[in-house]
């Protein structure tokens, strides 16, 4: 039976019940490929001084990548020969066709005649260069070979040879056929080579050592820096698989592997690749004999922290909380302070979501400073200072520890850091409501040159930091009324991080805002209404606030009150302080609209206090409006102009474009209110200043295109000049009144009682 | 070929039914296969028929099969299939084959194309030896694997295949990794030559659960319930094989040792390790010098400890043939047993040298460094198990308990995982997963994983004492009394004497238990059990002498009727062990 031949099979690899990958100690042998490069080397040799510098430039720059890529069919290597140098590529097909149609012994010849390349007094190749070494690879592992080893590479190069004069041929043979029967026997081939020849364009062949790692490397920093140019994650797993099949003790293939199933949100194969990385690592480690038991133990710690962050990353708390245990305790025991390093600014993280502390992390800043890990430091203070943004610190204060950080940066060459810094800022000063400062820095990033990009020639751009920055300019454009600017960057960022990549919820969320903002601007609230359920799924919070605003907007105000209240609980609770700010105006809005502005006022004020206390401009900003709005129909006017002074600047300033409408559009209703008392003269006065202000108004509201806002400001444009007297103007109002009137259904709200 | 066609059809005409009525015409139909299984160089499938005729009664001489009749082609191809048996024989695969070129009769073509796939091989084997490169090492192929299924094919295409052709194609084509193609072509031969053991054999290793069982159309003989019987072993479902072994005993084969040895396995796998000794000893008599299945043989010695059976095993065995798979494992076995562990790993790396794909090894070779200390070296070799067999529940269990002994509880819970899901009904795995969750403070989870320990039925019976201590950890009093109860009925019904070091903890508790629900009766019934042992003493006594103070002063109340020996109606009604299992239903999320 055939199971019994398999007891013939013998694994050299297998020493002390252990399998070495390196028991020959080549990592590199001699296949037809190599051999073509071989002889292309030579013929690079023997042309010498003949080829043009152009030429010679354009072949040193194929060279190596031929050398360090995976092996390719003849015909391909060829082309690339061809675009270089036609003239090269035809003496290499040649020499190839003697060696592949002649005899062993010219394959034998051509090797003897190989090492000569380094003898004499001005040898053409030197040995430490990089074709230098390859060429002494090449020699060594071909030395190496047994007789029936060196007659099967012959063999090997033959087929090699042939398979490219076949392609050659199989154009014209195709066109021969005819006879039914050959067609068959045709069409049979065909069908048992489809699966082989899939295989060959997935990977021509296996590779060796370096062709693995070289691989592994380039794909492990692509996915890294530009997931988009990595290979697709089926296709990497197959290529993985691939290399596994061939080599299972080339345990980097498996770590690839997790990083590709994280990719796609495979929690079951990354788990398992993961630990079957670390399993096969440890052997490693045991193996390395400089640092003893040391490196085993610490493959082990490692093991355990990555497998924390595994599940972190998958949201999986307690189990990861459960792993970070077990890695601290084990960096404990073998008082490996590095590790713990790690552990303690991971714990920061699970903490976080869990409940916040700062204690933790300042002692891990403290630490990692202690220990010259500047990456954990840097990495600590800029949680901190996220964190201290959101209590309310001082501002100057966290920009100066930002500032003190980038120095940090700058000086160890952390570019990650650097993005992730200016990203932060970016956000900071979105949170401070300074939307230029924000948007400068956002640019900056965008148009900063990475550090990376000089070494390796691959631009980081796939981090969280560009998604950020990237997000915060398309909301920022928005909120201008950019709109087609806004799509625009969405648009790039879909391309950048497909939906299916770990950021890509990010820009989901901010295009679902954006669109749930026009929606609402343009008065479609079942559209802004089936926006919520999205907004929801990625943000609770967020969702729940864009709720009540959809109910209020939809005039149903008991449940926007009763979703408020609630909201406001939960937001108190967690201190998200931002929100519970946003949810008191809404609040305040509400009882305003119902005509209780007596309520409304307390409710402002304390929003207005704790804007003041987190700092917060912008959100103090709109209170003030808020306020002064209440003033106004509370009948104190010049009150509410008082304290408009205050809010007019900043809006003006940083503002979303319907904010700075909605701000002029109540200045003049507060002037015009004010007007009352004035004599006649100033009065008159008054009335053309609140009219210049309401064609401010105006043009931002067209900028956005708020219809509704735009014709309350029409009516009250046309009824203050009629008081005024210039009746062309007022008729001309009064007409762009009257189109957009019937454009647009009348709404509940006594005109007079709307600020917003 | 048609009266061959015709030979075979009234063959499986003969065979037909399933039942054992005729042993008889079986034991003809199973002596011509023999024949046929030899002069096709099938010598594993000639080796199992043989074996199974001798079972049986012998025939007289009349009633023997005759001769296989001779076709006008059979005659034809005599001289040249004479001559390649012979080179075949002496494994000159390609001379074998040249010569058979150009033959048509069935056997000599059969011959020619077995000999091309063994040369190929062969050659396969000699090659990755000296392959160009360490990579290239999988890489190597059986170059004439792609042909023969070019030929093969076409001959079952035009449906001139009889049943050793198909069963070749399916081997050809299961090597090319066509398991579907593979699965089909073996139900095919089966059906066309249900007496090729072979055939259903490389069916049971397609074959990997119960599903794809069900919707297999086999061929309705008496070979289909040895098949099926070895399959049940195969896919762990051993109540079922155990049920079908015996029903083909009673049927009248039970001299057969291929019966035995399949049944000493199955117990094996159910650890009724008793059982399955008492087969192998008696399967042992009756075939002294046999080598196959030895290596399970000597794990029951090794579980039961016993050095002098398993030494003479060892020593009888290695005689027989020293560098045979087996022979090496039970001598591995042997060494670790003596704890001699470097030497016992030895023997298993030549049992990997021998078969590398011999994956039992590779496991027993992983609890060998592990004995060593040498987790690394361990974690390697059971990473090699679970690389050839990814089913292996063993491996994935010892690299859990290498893991745990490097005291990282929560990384070995996804090892345990693996291991429970191959084994659901496993208590060890079961065990060891709430052990860990203790370790991590989990207790709910590990309250859960001891409860179903011990509903599937509890080994090492060590699950309910766990999960009583959880209780009382948790200040769950009743329920860690019902535990303690049900353990030590559990102990007692089982009537072994086995010094259960628990037993007395189980006692004393349920002493203060009652004690303290101020049921004289019953406590004072514990407490003297206490007395029994040395560690539970003297709190034994003084118990006794509070409840007797206790039952002094309250002696006019207490009037009620005594209960039962250490049985309150409260608790009798719910303590018969609902054996009923809900899903393991762990909080985590992770696979």
């Amino acid at each position: 039976m055939a199971s019994v031949h398999d007891s013939l099979y013998f694994n050299p690899m297998l020493t002390n019940g252990v399998v070495h990958a390196n028991v020959f100690g080549v990592r590199d042998w001699v296949t037809p490929h190599k051999m073509a490069l071989l002889v292309l080397l030579s013929e690079l040799g023997r042309a010498g001084a003949q080829l043009g510098l152009l030429e010679r430039r354009r072949l040193n720059r194929l060279l190596l990548p031929l050398l360090q890529g995976p092996d390719m069919a003849l015909s391909r290597l060829r082309k690339a020969i061809e675009e270089c140098c036609p003239h090269l590529a035809g003496s290499v097909h040649i020499r190839l066709k003697l060696m592949a149609e002649g005899e062993l012994k010219d394959m034998e010849q051509f090797f003897d005649d190989l090492s000569d390349s380094f003898s004499g007094t001005e040898p053409e190749v030197h040995k430490t260069s990089v074709v230098g070494l390859f060429l002494r690879h090449m020699i060594l592992a071909y030395n190496k070979l047994s007789f029936s080893q060196v007659y099967k590479l012959y063999t090997a190069l033959q087929q090699y040879f042939q398979k490219d004069e076949k392609k050659d041929g199989a154009d014209e043979s195709e066109m021969e056929l005819t006879n039914p029967e050959e067609l068959d026997g045709k069409m049979e081939k065909e069908e048992l080579d489809g699966p082989l020849r899939e295989e060959e364009m997935a990977c021509s062949g296996p590779l060796s050592q370096k062709q693995a790692e070289y691989f592994l490397s380039q794909q492990a920093s692509l996915l890294k820096n530009d997931e988009t140019k990595a290979l697709a994650p089926a296709s990497l797993q197959k290529e993985l698989n691939n290399l596994l099949k061939f080599n299972p003790d080339f345990a980097e293939a498996h770590y690839l592997s997790y990083l590709n199933s994280l990719r796609v949100q495979d929690v079951f194969s990354s788990t398992h690749s993961l630990l079957h990385y670390f399993d096969r690592l440890i052997l490693t480690g045991a193996e390395s004999k400089s640092n003893g038991d040391e490196g085993y133990g610490r493959s082990l710690r490692y093991a355990a922290l990555n497998l924390a962050a595994l599940h972190c990353r998958f949201g999986h708390y307690q189990q990861a909380e459960l792993a970070l245990q077990e890695a601290i305790r084990i960096a404990q025991e073998s008082n490996d302070h590095v590790c713990l390093q790690h552990c303690l600014s991971w714990l920061y993280i699970l903490e976080q979501k869990i409940f916040d502390s700062c204690v933790l992390l300042e002692h891990s800043v403290n630490k990692s400073l202690h220990f010259g890990l500047p990456y954990l430091a840097s990495l600590g203070i800029q949680s901190l200072v996220q964190q201290r943004a959101f209590a309310g610190k001082a501002a100057n204060k966290l920009m100066d520890a930002l500032k003190d950080s980038d120095l940090l940066h700058w000086k160890h060459s952390l570019s990650e850091l650097i993005d992730i810094s200016i990203a932060q800022k970016t956000a900071i000063w979105r949170l401070y409501g300074r939307s230029t400062m924000a948007l400068q820095q956002a640019q900056t990033l965008l148009s900063m040159n990475s550090l990376e990009a000089v070494n390796v020639g691959v631009q980081q751009n796939n981090t969280e930091s560009f998604a950020v920055v990237l997000c915060h300019l398309a909301e920022l454009h928005a909120e201008q009324g950019y709109f087609a600017a806004a799509s625009e960057i969405l648009k790039h960022l879909k391309e950048r991080f497909p939906p299916n990549s770990q950021h890509a919820q990010l820009w989901m969320l901010f295009d679902q805002k954006i669109q749930f903002e026009r929606a609402m601007n343009d008065g479609r609230y079942h559209v802004a209404d089936s926006l919520v359920a999205g907004i929801t799924a990625l943000n609770s919070i967020e969702g729940v606030y864009r709720k009540a605003i959809v109910l209020k907007a939809q005039n149903q105000m008991s449940e926007a009150h009763k979703l408020l209240q609630k909201l406001l609980i939960h937001c108190q609770k967690i201190k998200n302080t931002e929100m519970v700010i946003r949810v008191l105006l809404s609040i305040a809005e509400l009882y305003w609209r119902s005509s209780c502005h007596t309520i409304a006022l307390p409710v402002l004020l304390q929003a207005l206090a704790l804007a003041r206390e987190y700092s917060l401009q912008y959100l103090a900003s709109e209170t003030v409006l808020n306020l002064a709005f209440s003033q106004l129909i509370l009948g104190i006017p010049e009150q509410a102009l008082n304290i408009l002074h205050m809010a007019i600047e900043p809006v003006l300033a940083h503002g979303a474009v319907l904010d700075k409408g909605c701000a002029m559009f109540l200045v003049a209703k507060c002037q015009v209110a004010s007007a009352a008392s004035y004599t006649p003269q100033k009065k008159i006065e008054a009335l053309e200043s609140a009219i210049l202000n309401l064609n401010e108004a105006k043009t931002y509201f067209a900028k956005v295109d708020c219809k509704e806002q735009l014709r309350d400001v029409l009516y009250f444009q046309a009824r203050l000049f009629h008081t005024l007297g210039k009746t062309q103007e007022r008729n001309k109002c009064a007409m762009l009144f009257r189109q957009l009137h019937q454009e647009l259904p009348a709404h509940g709200v006594p005109l007079i009682n709307a600020f917003k | 070929i048609g009266r061959a066609g015709a030979m075979a059809a009234a063959m499986v005409a003969a065979a037909g039914g399933g039942d054992f009525s005729d042993l008889r015409e079986i034991k003809k139909q199973l002596l011509s296969v023999a024949e046929r299984s030899r002069e096709r160089g099938l010598q594993h499938s000639g080796k199992w028929a043989a074996e199974l005729a001798f079972a049986l009664e012998p025939l007289p001489l009349s009633e023997l099969p005759p001769p296989p009749v001779l076709t006008e082609e059979d005659a034809r191809d005599l001289d040249a299939y004479t001559l390649a048996k012979s080179y075949f024989d002496l494994k000159e695969y390609d001379r074998a084959a040249y010569f058979l070129q150009g033959c048509k009769s069935q056997k000599a073509y059969f011959l020619y194309m077995y000999s091309r796939y063994l040369s190929g091989e062969k050659k396969k084997d000699d090659e990755t030896v000296d392959s160009l490169g360490p990579l290239e090492k999988g890489q190597v192929k059986n170059e004439a694997l792609r042909e023969l299924r070019v030929e093969l094919s076409k001959k079952h295409k035009a449906q001139e295949l009889d049943g050793f052709g198909l069963y070749l194609y399916g081997v050809v084509l299961r090597k090319l990794d066509l398991v579907k193609e593979a699965i089909d072509v073996f139900v095919e031969a089966a059906h066309a030559l249900p007496l090729h053991w072979g055939a259903w054999l490389e069916l049971c290793n397609l074959i990997t659960d119960k599903e794809m069982l069900k919707f297999l159309s086999l061929p309705d003989t008496w070979m289909k319930e040895f098949f099926l019987a070895h399959i049940y072993t195969e896919l762990q479902l051993i109540e079922e094989a155990l049920q079908k072994y015996q029903s083909l005993i009673d049927a009248g084969f039970s001299k057969s040792t291929y019966i035995i040895s399949q049944i000493a396995v199955a117990y094996h796998n159910i650890r009724d390790i008793d059982k399955a000794l008492s087969i192998f000893n008696e399967l042992r008599k009756q075939d002294p010098y046999r080598i196959e299945n030895m290596d399970t043989f000597s794990n029951l010695l090794y579980v039961r400890s016993m050095k002098p059976e398993l030494s003479y095993l060892a020593h009888n065995l290695c005689e027989i043939d020293k560098y045979r798979v087996e022979t090496c494992c039970v001598i591995g076995n042997y060494y670790s047993l003596r704890s001699q562990h470097e030497k016992a790993a030895l023997y298993f790396q030549r049992a990997l040298k021998l078969n590398p794909r011999y994956l039992g090894a590779w496991t027993l070779m992983g609890h060998e460094y592990m004995e060593m200390k040498n987790t690394s070296a361990a974690i390697q070799a059971y990473r090699h198990a679970i690389e050839v067999n990814k089913r292996d529940y063993r491996a994935w269990y010892g690299l859990g308990q290498t893991y745990e002994i490097l005291k990282m509880p929560f990384y070995c819970l996804y090892y345990y995982r693996r291991a429970h899901q191959l084994r659901p009904n496993d208590s060890r795995m079961l065990v060891a997963l709430g052990e860990c969750y203790e370790k991590l403070n989990q207790l709910v989870e590990a309250k859960k994983c001891y409860w179903r320990a011990y509903a599937v039925g509890d080994v090492e019976k060590m699950a309910l004492v766990k999960l009583a201590k959880l209780h009382e950890q948790l200040n769950e009093s009743e329920q860690a009394a019902q535990c303690y109860i049900k353990y030590i009925q559990d102990i007692y019904s089982c009537g072994e004497v086995v010094e259960h070091l628990e037993v007395s903890t189980a006692f004393r508790y349920l002493a203060q238990y009652y004690f303290k629900c101020k049921l004289w009766d019953e406590a004072s019934a514990c407490a003297q059990k206490c007395c029994a042992f040395n560690d539970t003493r003297e709190e034994g006594k003084a118990l006794l002498r509070q409840i007797l103070q206790l039952r002094n002063q309250g002696e006019t109340s207490s009037t009620d009727v005594a209960a039962p020996f250490f049985l309150p109606a409260s608790l009798s009604a719910s303590n018969t062990p609902t054996r009923r299992v809900s899903p393991l239903n762990l909080s985590s999320v992770t696979p």
